[in-house]
């Protein structure tokens, strides 16, 4: 029972992947419609990001008692300055773990 | 072929090699702090499917043909609490839904690609691989395929080792989702996110999207993730309209 809801849980998650790159689609996208797709990318990425930092066990966060906030702040700045992104990544989680032990 | 030609051909064919195993490292690379930052994920999906009494073989293929993050976890704690079948596809779809804006926003560059190409590029669409896919000749010519397939073939290969050292060594490693590690997927996107933020359009689509994640999020709402994202696209679209209707009425004037 549990191998077929994972075969066709496979087939779901394949079919949201590959459905609108087939070429057989009748699907045609005007100019409008691939400028407004062309927000996806930092659109979605960042409504993927923004909760983790914010919200904690379901509730909003918003204090400076909240490492995530300051070190993902600071990984902001270091990124907005296009800092390598191993750099951001070491720093920024240096400063997070430091702030979760104090 | 003469001596020289075929000298010449070794030479050429030697170089090809290289530039292709240069393109797969870079590949691999770029794709490196993406791969790493789901490490706690992909080991607590390995156990989880292990404690919620999967068999090995089952575990296995969540990664293996599943390969989903957080759709792997909710369904393997829904399967586990002998949820309805409807229940469980139900929301593997809620949760993958967000990958329709990927195909759509690729749809052009990857639809004439040939099959052999599209099927395993498309079975590899993650959050990730369409976060390093932004470029605008991407999946043009073989070079940026290459490229493509060994970034999100690197993922694939990286999630699957994560979930098996959940599976097979879940029970003797603490949770590290409970140390805070998911801090490093939101630190990755940060640092993917901002330096794309060009222009003032692109800002806005990423605060009006950040701002409703949030808020969507609070409510409890099961398309948080994909009404955020069209939120923000829509007020990123709406201002370049705008400033594009301006700038042509006063070129206008001029």
């Amino acid at each position: 029972m549990t191998l077929m809801t994972i075969l066709l849980m496979a087939m779901i998650t394949f079919l949201t992947r590959y459905l609108f790159i087939h070429p057989k689609i009748p699907l045609r996208l005007n100019a409008k419609v691939v400028s407004f797709l062309s927000f996806s990318a930092p659109a979605v990425l960042t409504a993927i990001w923004v909760p983790i930092i914010f919200i904690r066990e379901g509730t909003l966060a918003l204090s400076l008692n909240n490492p995530y906030i300051i070190a993902a702040t600071v990984a902001v700045l270091l990124a907005a300055k296009k800092v390598n992104i191993y750099f951001i990544l070491i720093t920024s989680g240096a400063l997070f773990i430091a702030l979760k032990m104090l | 072929m003469s001596k020289k030609s075929k000298q010449q051909a070794k030479a050429a064919s030697k170089i090809k090699f290289s530039m292709t195993s240069r393109i797969v490292v870079k590949g691999f690379m770029d794709m490196m702090p993406l791969n790493l930052a789901v490490i706690p994920w992909g080991i607590l999906c390995g156990s989880l499917a292990i404690q919620r009494d999967f068999s090995v073989l089952e575990a296995l293929l969540m990664p293996l043909i599943v390969f989903a993050g957080s759709a792997q976890l909710v369904a393997t704690e829904l399967i586990g609490g002998n949820a309805p079948l409807a229940t469980i596809l139900f929301t593997t779809f809620i949760i993958s839904s967000r990958h329709f804006l990927y195909g759509l926003s690729l749809r052009d560059k990857m639809k004439e690609l040939p099959n052999r190409w599209r099927y395993p590029l498309g079975f590899l669409l993650t959050d990730e691989l369409f976060a390093l896919s932004t470029h605008t000749r991407a999946f043009k010519g073989k070079v940026r395929l290459i490229y493509a397939l060994a970034s999100g073939g690197s993922f694939y290969i990286c999630w699957l080792l994560w979930n098996i050292i959940g599976i097979f060594a879940g029970s003797y490693l603490p949770d590290l989702t409970s140390l805070g590690l998911d801090f490093a997927i939101a630190v990755t996107f940060i640092a993917l996110v901002i330096p794309s933020i060009k222009n003032s359009s692109i800002l806005v689509a990423v605060i009006v999207s950040g701002l409703c994640s949030v808020i969507f999020k609070l409510l409890g709402w099961e398309l948080d993730l994909v009404l955020s994202a069209l939120m923000g696209m829509f007020a990123g679209y709406y201002l370049l309209r705008y400033q594009q209707k301006v700038k042509s009425k006063s070129q206008e004037i001029k």
